[in-house]
């Protein structure tokens, strides 16, 4: 048996991370007699970070969210992490596309020492409360609101003339805790969290990142094939974000409603590339042309990106794109 | 045993009420009719995922802001769309053009000049660049549907595809430049099940209304909100002009286009609807159009 050090739940002893928080499990080793302890000495009690926490002689039954696999409390009405509803049944499609959670309003998710409130559900905002020594890094124009007091810096970020040249943002910008700080987007469409487990590469649209907690590591990658640039509707990079050995929260807003579906190793899928929010760095990505002609008057052209898995990939519904200059 | 029927409140489905939904048109089997107090009609309420039939096909809607219409197409089966709609598809999916005629009119009046046709079998999905809902028209045998351009979504290779001018104009002039404008669009859909019936997928900017129009009512509408009609419906130009203002038939000054329709038949308007392009300079000539001053 394992527990986790800062929200005392237990765990199996195959798991490595806490469920509810992300923190490393430790062993459970039988709490020290009441009796060893001196006379005296202050003893911390650390109350648990679900409200919801049964009894110590209750058995402990947990219900594992199917969008994030967190664990939550059998009592718990949306997920700790990802706050997607429990009480909700999958919506998955025949052909194998999953709805994203439609997070109710006012849910929230944690993270670290953080909480993040969902708020809305036309253009949704996300309303973080920052602990003290946590952060989140975000594209400037995404930004809603802050107290006056919340600390902002901004993260450097290589290649820089590269970025600029793409058309990706310049500057990314981080808030600190603590202090409180919302995010939204420019158009109708879902707030897509997706709590990053250590190791994990995710791939992401350029512009489509919300915002991402400071354990995860943000870089880019170049697109390649000059038709993959041309036409796969992106420009020339994505977006990628990465967990090394802690976990993380991502929010990506999509426009419109946002599917995914996991790609079986091989299997591969066209998908429209406007339409194309995030995948797995497993996935591959390739634009196939169609000419579509009609004789004397020439026609058009139709690009598809052929998506091959293995992975995770986003899409989302609507998929023009919206400039905020 | 007593034998229950359900008629479904927007397409007229009868079933036996054993399904969720209609399975001609998604609509919800609990849902009510929500009309208001003036006669419109909302889209009724269609359940996430709902799964509708078409021949031996099936197409699921998926989503609540911008749907997506997920189809399960039959081997043997096909529908055809503008090929900017298109989401996904599987890869067996055999993508080709379908022949339209009056090609160059329809270059010239920024229409798709190529409609493309899927064919079964496989999954394809179909979706809008706007939040709206998409409004599911089965057509039964020798029913037809005027549309207006770009709402079209995708149908199915049991109806025909033609299209026809709307004869909604208007020429302004300032000096020796003058121009024509088409509120409505210089060309119409229109849409036909001439011997089987068949599905029609629209996409409505924000939500759609419907009304049914008796014989001889008119009432205005603003051309971009104008959704779909019954090809029964008569169209023609208003001009009014508000008091107050220092206006008339052939000058400068606020002036309000609407589109007259005349029953009998339906009407659907779209609650988002793009800007009406006019220029507010001297109305030279136009179609046959009624006028009003107020005051």
């Amino acid at each position: 048996m394992k527990r986790c050090p800062k929200c005392t739940q237990t765990f199996a002893d195959t798991e490595t991370f806490c469920g509810f928080d992300g923190t490393k499990l430790i062993s459970d080793s039988p709490p020290p007699q009441q009796n060893q302890i001196p006379v005296g000495t202050p003893v911390k009690t650390e109350a648990p970070h679900v409200a919801s926490s049964p009894a110590a002689s209750e058995p402990f039954e947990r219900i594992t969210c199917e969008w994030c696999q967190g664990i939550n409390q059998k009592t718990a009405l949306s997920c700790w992490s990802c706050g997607a509803p429990l009480d909700v049944k999958n919506l998955v499609s025949e052909s194998g596309w999953r709805e994203a959670p439609r997070i109710r309003d006012m849910t929230e998710i944690h993270f670290g020492l953080s909480t993040c409130q969902v708020e809305g559900e036309i253009v949704p905002a996300a309303e973080l409360n920052l602990g003290q020594g946590d952060s989140v890094f975000f594209e400037h124009h995404v930004l809603l609101w802050k107290d006056d007091h919340t600390p902002m810096s901004v993260m450097s970020l290589q290649g820089g003339i590269k970025r600029a040249l793409a058309g990706m943002p310049f500057i990314i910008s981080v808030a600190h805790g603590p202090g409180r700080i919302a995010f939204s987007r420019d158009a109708t469409g879902e707030l897509v969290v997706l709590p990053l487990h250590p190791g994990m590469e995710l791939d992401v649209r350029e512009h489509a990142f919300l915002l991402a907690s400071h354990h995860i590591s943000y870089s880019y990658v170049r697109i390649k094939g000059l038709r993959n640039i041309l036409f796969g509707g992106q420009g020339m990079f994505m977006d990628r974000f990465v967990t090394s050995d802690q976990p993380g929260l991502l929010l990506l807003h999509g426009y419109g409603n946002v599917f995914e579906r996991v790609l079986r190793p091989g299997e591969s899928i066209m998908v429209e590339p406007g339409a194309f929010l995030y995948k797995d760095s497993s996935v591959t990505m390739n634009i196939e042309s169609q000419q579509l002609t009609t004789g004397f008057f020439g026609g058009t052209g139709m690009n598809l990106a052929r998506m091959t898995g293995p992975g995770r990939i986003g899409i989302q519904s609507m998929y023009v794109h919206h400039h905020t200059d | 045993m007593t034998q229950t029927t359900h008629t479904c409140p927007w397409c007229g489905l009868v079933s036996d009420g054993s399904t969720l939904s209609c399975l001609a048109c998604g609509a919800s089997i609990d849902a009510h009719a929500v009309v208001t107090n003036s006669g419109w009609s909302e889209l009724p309420g269609r359940k996430d995922m709902a799964k509708l039939q078409f021949g031996n096909s099936f197409c699921q809607i998926e989503g609540v802001y911008v749907p997506v219409a997920d189809m399960s197409l039959a081997s043997g089966e096909s529908v055809y769309f503008a090929h900017h709609v298109l989401l996904w598809k599987d890869p067996q999916v055999n993508v080709t053009t379908m022949g339209l005629k009056g090609a160059w009119k329809r270059l010239l009046s920024g229409m798709p000049l190529v409609m493309t046709q899927a064919h079964g079998p496989g999954h394809i999905a179909f979706s809008r660049d706007a939040p709206g809902e998409m409004i599911a028209m089965p057509l039964q045998s020798g029913q037809a549907v005027d549309v207006r351009e770009h709402l079209f979504l995708v149908a199915t290779s049991q109806i025909t595809y033609d299209w026809f001018q709307t004869g909604i104009w208007f020429t302004t002039r300032t000096g020796n430049e003058s121009e024509t404008h088409y509120p409505l669009g210089m060309f119409m859909d229109r849409f036909y099940a001439p011997a089987t019936p068949g599905l029609l997928l629209l996409h409505a900017a924000g939500n759609a209304f419907v009304r049914m129009l008796q014989p001889g009512q008119a009432i205005l509408v603003k051309p971009t909100a104008l959704l779909f009609k019954d090809p029964t419906v008569q169209m023609q130009l208003h001009f009014e002009h508000p008091a107050g203002t220092w206006s008339s038939w052939r000058s400068w000054g606020n002036r309000y286009l609407w589109l007259r329709l005349y029953g009998p038949g339906r009407v659907a308007v779209q609650s988002a609807y793009s800007p009406l392009e006019d220029n507010g300079r001297n109305i030279t000539s136009h179609s046959g159009a009624t006028e009003q001053h107020w005051g």
